[in-house]
């Protein structure tokens, strides 16, 4: 049981490792693109 | 066999709920000082580390802090991986009238938190992978140790005397450099307003240093382990000294600036609350008001120094945390008395000078391992992952960049 425990934690470590990282702009591709968009562009506004 | 307490166990097991409240409390009271921007992200590291630790602690942490020392007492073996034998029924060598599972709970959530800490220093400019697997290095390869060599009985600190009730060298000296050498290493935040960037939400940020300073009787108060006179004692202790350095930093803001600060006032109440940890179980009420005036005044003048430097420790965690934690350390040292605490040893006041040099020392090592080990974990993270997000992403802010949500609507 112990090993399967330490197994699955691996496992999540591996997938955290290995996961797709948004590191350039932003990759919203689904309907809440728009809206999205729209916040980012007022939010930067708002923190200039 | 020792015999179990209901009084102290209901204690225990509600101290422990009482410090998991402190990390949600602490997101927001990070996450209403950093640019709206910025916010969930925030959230998100403390958030997550509730996660993460919570089970890397039941894994391997718990025995690695508190499990049967390896010799020289540097840290503990695997004798309790995944709480193998960590049962109810008491421990032979820690609280012994509660479960042994309820002390190794109340435990975890001092672990879960000291590493959400260090987060304050790289908000707004990490990258969440290498958050991640940051927070998984440092609460196994400093926290772990650190706690073992002060709280294990069998930890070399510990054996040399060094006096921490709650935590102000484990939790806030060991997390306070390191956000330090964090800060260091990440470099400044693009795009900031001198002197700083302007707390986007001040009530968010009031609100969780009201759940820190209430989830913060838990974490003193039940570290006397027993629901007794010490936990009455170090319950007082804790407020007193938070409301000292509250009116305290208020006043020299007030005196310095022209206006008493409402975020002063929650920092400063944070302050008192980390100087107050390490002593709140060895020093009388009267001392608490010493001390909490006394690092009210030190995290003032430490912040100050911070804005007047090129180090973006970007929500002072060293500050507070790092400069706190030390100046109680060493209060500890001066005001400690036994007939506070007959476990504890007198201080420099009551006749022990002594008690102040071994405290100092503690602070030496405790401070130079945890910026040592911070670096080198920050060292081999960036070669996995970049530390740093790219500019675009720092721009564009990282609640959508990273995590692809916006924390309000415009």
């Amino acid at each position: 049981m112990v090993i399967a425990a330490l197994v699955t934690f691996a496992a999540l470590l591996a997938a955290w490792i290995l996961a797709p990282d948004r590191s350039g702009q932003p990759q919203l591709t689904d309907d809440a693109a728009a809206p999205q968009a729209a916040a980012r562009i007022a939010l930067a506004a708002l923190d200039r | 066999m020792p015999e179990i307490s209901a009084g102290d166990t209901a204690w225990v097991l509600m101290s422990a709920a009482l410090v998991m409240l402190m990390t949600p409390g602490l997101a927001l009271f990070y996450g209403g000082l950093v640019r709206r921007k910025n916010v969930l992200s925030t959230i998100m590291h403390s958030f997550f580390i509730l996660g993460l630790v919570s089970v890397t602690w039941v894994l391997w942490g718990y025995t690695l802090a508190f499990g049967p020392d390896t010799g020289f007492g540097i840290i503990g073996g695997f004798e309790w991986l995944a709480l193998e034998g960590v049962t109810g029924e008491p421990s032979d060598v820690y609280a012994s009238t509660v479960p042994h599972l309820a002390f190794m709970a109340f435990q975890m959530m001092f672990a879960i938190i000291t590493p959400a800490l260090i987060t304050g220093a790289f908000a707004e400019r990490k990258r969440f992978k290498a958050f991640v697997l940051f927070a998984i290095a440092w609460s196994t390869l400093v926290y772990a140790p650190i706690a073992h060599w002060v709280w294990s009985p069998d930890g070399w600190l510990f054996g040399l005397g060094v006096l921490d009730f709650a935590g102000g060298t484990v939790v806030h000296l060991s997390s306070g450099v390191a956000a330090l050498v964090a800060a260091l290493f990440i470099g400044r935040r693009a795009g900031l307003i001198e002197p700083a960037t302007e707390p986007h939400d001040v009530p968010m940020t009031v609100l969780g240093a009201a759940l820190l300073w209430f989830g913060w009787f838990g974490f003193n108060a039940g570290s006397a382990l027993g629901a007794n006179g010490l936990a009455a004692t170090a319950f007082v202790t804790t407020n007193t000294a938070a409301a000292m350095a509250a009116i305290t930093w208020v006043t020299i803001s007030w005196l310095h600036r022209g206006t008493p600060s409402v975020i002063g006032a929650a920092i400063g109440a944070v302050a008192g609350l980390v100087a107050i940890t390490p002593a709140a179980g060895f020093v009388t009420p009267a001392a608490a008001i010493l001390i909490g005036f006394g690092v009210g005044a030190a995290c003032y003048g430490a912040s100050l120094l911070r804005l007047r430097s090129h180090v973006d420790d970007a929500l002072d965690v060293f500050a507070v945390h790092g400069v706190g934690g030390a100046f109680g350390a060493l209060a500890t040292g001066v005001f400690a008395t036994t007939a506070v605490n007959a476990a504890g040893a007198n201080g420099l006041l009551n006749g022990n000078p002594g008690q102040l040099i071994t405290q100092a020392f503690g602070v030496v090592v405790v401070a130079s391992y945890s910026a040592l080990a911070t670096g080198g974990i920050l060292y081999l993270v960036n070669l996995v992952t970049p530390i740093r997000v790219t500019g675009d992403v720092e721009e564009t802010g990282l609640d959508l960049a990273q995590h692809g949500e916006i924390a309000y609507q415009p």
